[in-house]
């Protein structure tokens, strides 16, 4: 598969007051195939956006490559700019005072391009984004939804290989953030653009992605298929149905043994979500379980979503 | 080509925030307005209307010097707090993106903002001439290089101030305290102290002043003068474009494009 997108050894330190620096971003390596969408998840601080600003050109490296189709980002930045546009954090990245046809062709041109050549395209996403009823209307006067899809169709409408997305969906109402996410889904699906994103909304992440990179601390802790990753948590994590409620010292003795041990109740129900590592580990469960009042009713395998996964990671369950 | 599409997209937003913000834009020619009439009768009432001055006369040599004021004050406005703008709206970011390079989106933006802010110094320099009954000579084909020579160097004072702005965020009070420096730079009285033709728009405007009051052509001003305006600009426009790609690699390397 052709790579289009390579970090090589990616850092970052940025000097704050006299002498003391912090590591924003250490050593961050990965790849992205063409066409391939890809999830950059971390908790806050862990140096997400500003490898997406490195990658952007928008941040200066303090050591590293970056390749973009074939080239070096760092040494060629307007080539390297050719192939790349982003979507960056916040509610911005486009001009207030025009209107959405407007911003899509001052984009165009920045870019370099005619209007005329793209006109097609330019309709083509005002109709995608449904901003057609609005293509009058000043940017300022749009709703929040709309504000961020037309600074997405402003990315898009650069037709670069390569697209960055930062937290697209931040701050977005429940439905807009689905709309949105509707709209990269079809993109995802159509294949033509290598999409790399980070996220803090987990339902984005695993409805688009099909792999994820795991930072932390400015490192990479994973690089996976969603899917495999499901796999590797599917087997591991456990659902115990009880009749009746758990006994205080019960739940202590169990979350001694696995601190993400979760307890919840409904009614005269009790459930238990716990990750065990092997066979071993539910046997001791069940020993403590005996000791207790309520009866088991069910004990099965718990289907994780990629929150929890994201979670166990970095609270450094796995690694 | 590519340039080319660059320069008109700038052109075209230009274009349509003066015409859909007309309001704004009337409201600007008639403050600018306002204020001249306030220093031209104060000057006429306080010098009695003749007072021999380098211009020539000191009332004509008030409306060239407004003129000029007026140039480099959307000149310097434009890149100066238009970069905060820019910050605060965060397309400064999108800007910094464009393959054609920062460098070059600001360059077009400055003849983008030149060609159509002209339009609008145009209006104001008609309703000075017509209320204070003092026709001027309009050499267009002398005045346009005088004037972009000129205003170069409040370009180069712009650059300055929002490659300043990128980096130390809170430059608003001196962009304001800059704006009526360009003031003692245009009506520095450079008969009296010639070394002040060192200082940016000074001798611009005397020599523009030379073509509007004394009706010379451009061939016919002082080919030294002429060569040291040409020196003086090209010196403070390239000065203000180096500190502004220095203080634009400062915010890169820190990382502060993007806030404000």
């Amino acid at each position: 598969m052709e790579t289009v997108l390579q970090v090589k050894d990616l850092t970052k330190l940025f000097r704050q007051g006299r002498g003391e620096a912090v590591t924003a971003v250490d050593r961050v390596s990965f790849s992205v195939h063409k066409n391939e969408v890809v999830g950059l998840l971390g908790p806050n601080g862990a140096g997400k956006t500003t490898t997406i600003k490195c990658i952007a050109g928008l941040i200066k490296p303090t050591s590293g490559e970056i390749w973009l189709d074939g080239v070096e980002a760092l040494r060629h930045p307007k080539k390297a700019m050719e192939r790349v546009a982003a979507l960056l954090e916040g509610n911005r990245n486009i001009y207030w005072r025009l209107t959405p046809r407007e911003n899509l062709e001052f984009f165009v041109g920045l870019q370099g391009h005619t209007v005329g050549k793209v006109r097609g395209y330019i309709d083509e996403l005002i109709e995608l984004f449904d901003l057609k009823e609005k293509h009058r209307t000043p940017a300022r006067k749009l709703s929040r939804g709309m504000q961020q899809k037309l600074a997405l169709a402003c990315a898009l409408v650069r037709q670069t290989e390569v697209l960055l997305l930062d937290e697209p969906t931040l701050g977005l109402d429940v439905e807009t953030s689905y709309e949105l996410r509707h709209v990269l889904k079809q993109m995802a699906a159509q294949g033509e653009r290598t999409i790399l994103l980070s996220s803090h909304d987990m339902h984005v992440v695993q409805d688009i992605c099909e792999r994820v990179i795991i930072v932390n601390n400015g490192r990479v802790v994973v690089d996976d298929r969603v899917t495999n990753l499901m796999k590797l948590f599917q087997v591991s994590a456990y659902r115990f149905e009880l009749e009746g409620p758990l006994g205080e010292e019960q739940e202590l003795r169990l979350k001694e043994l696995f601190p993400l041990l979760e307890v919840s109740a409904t009614g005269h129900r009790t459930y238990i979500d716990a990750d065990l590592k092997d066979g071993t580990q539910l046997y001791e469960v069940l020993e403590i379980l005996k000791d207790g009042s309520a009866q088991i009713k069910s004990i099965g395998h718990k289907e994780p979503n990629l929150e929890e996964i994201f979670l166990t990671i970095v609270k450094g369950q796995l690694k | 080509m590519r340039y080319l599409a660059l320069f008109k997209a700038q052109l075209k937003m230009r274009y349509i925030y003066l015409k859909r913000y007309y309001f704004d834009t009337l409201s600007m020619i008639i403050t600018m307005f306002l204020v001249f009439l306030i220093i031209f009768y104060g000057a006429t009432a306080l010098l009695g209307g003749a007072t021999p001055t380098d211009s020539g006369d000191t009332l004509e040599g008030i409306v060239v010097g407004f003129m000029v004021w007026t140039f480099a004050l959307v000149a310097y406005a434009n890149l100066s707090w238009g970069m905060i703008e820019e910050a605060q709206q965060g397309t400064l970011e999108q800007l910094y993106m464009s393959p054609l390079g920062f460098g070059w989106v600001n360059i077009f933006r400055v003849a983008a903002s030149f060609i159509v802010n002209a339009l609008m110094v145009i209006v104001v320099l008609l309703l000075m001439m017509a209320t204070t009954g003092k026709w001027l000579n309009l050499d267009v084909p002398s005045l346009i290089p005088l004037i972009l020579l000129t205003v170069a160097g409040a370009y180069g004072i712009g650059f300055f101030m929002g490659g300043l702005a990128l980096v130390f965020k809170r430059v608003q009070s001196a962009l304001q305290v800059l704006q009526f420096v360009l003031v003692i730079f245009i009506a520095a009285p450079l008969g009296w102290l010639p070394f002040m033709k060192f200082l940016p728009l000074s001798l611009g405007t005397r020599l523009i002043g030379m073509v509007m009051i004394e009706e010379r052509s451009l061939l016919q001003l002082p080919p030294g003068d002429v060569l040291f305006l040409i020196g003086n600009s090209a010196f403070y426009f390239g000065l203000g474009f180096l500190i502004f790609k220095l203080f634009e690699n400062v915010a890169r390397d820190r990382g502060l494009l993007g806030h404000y």
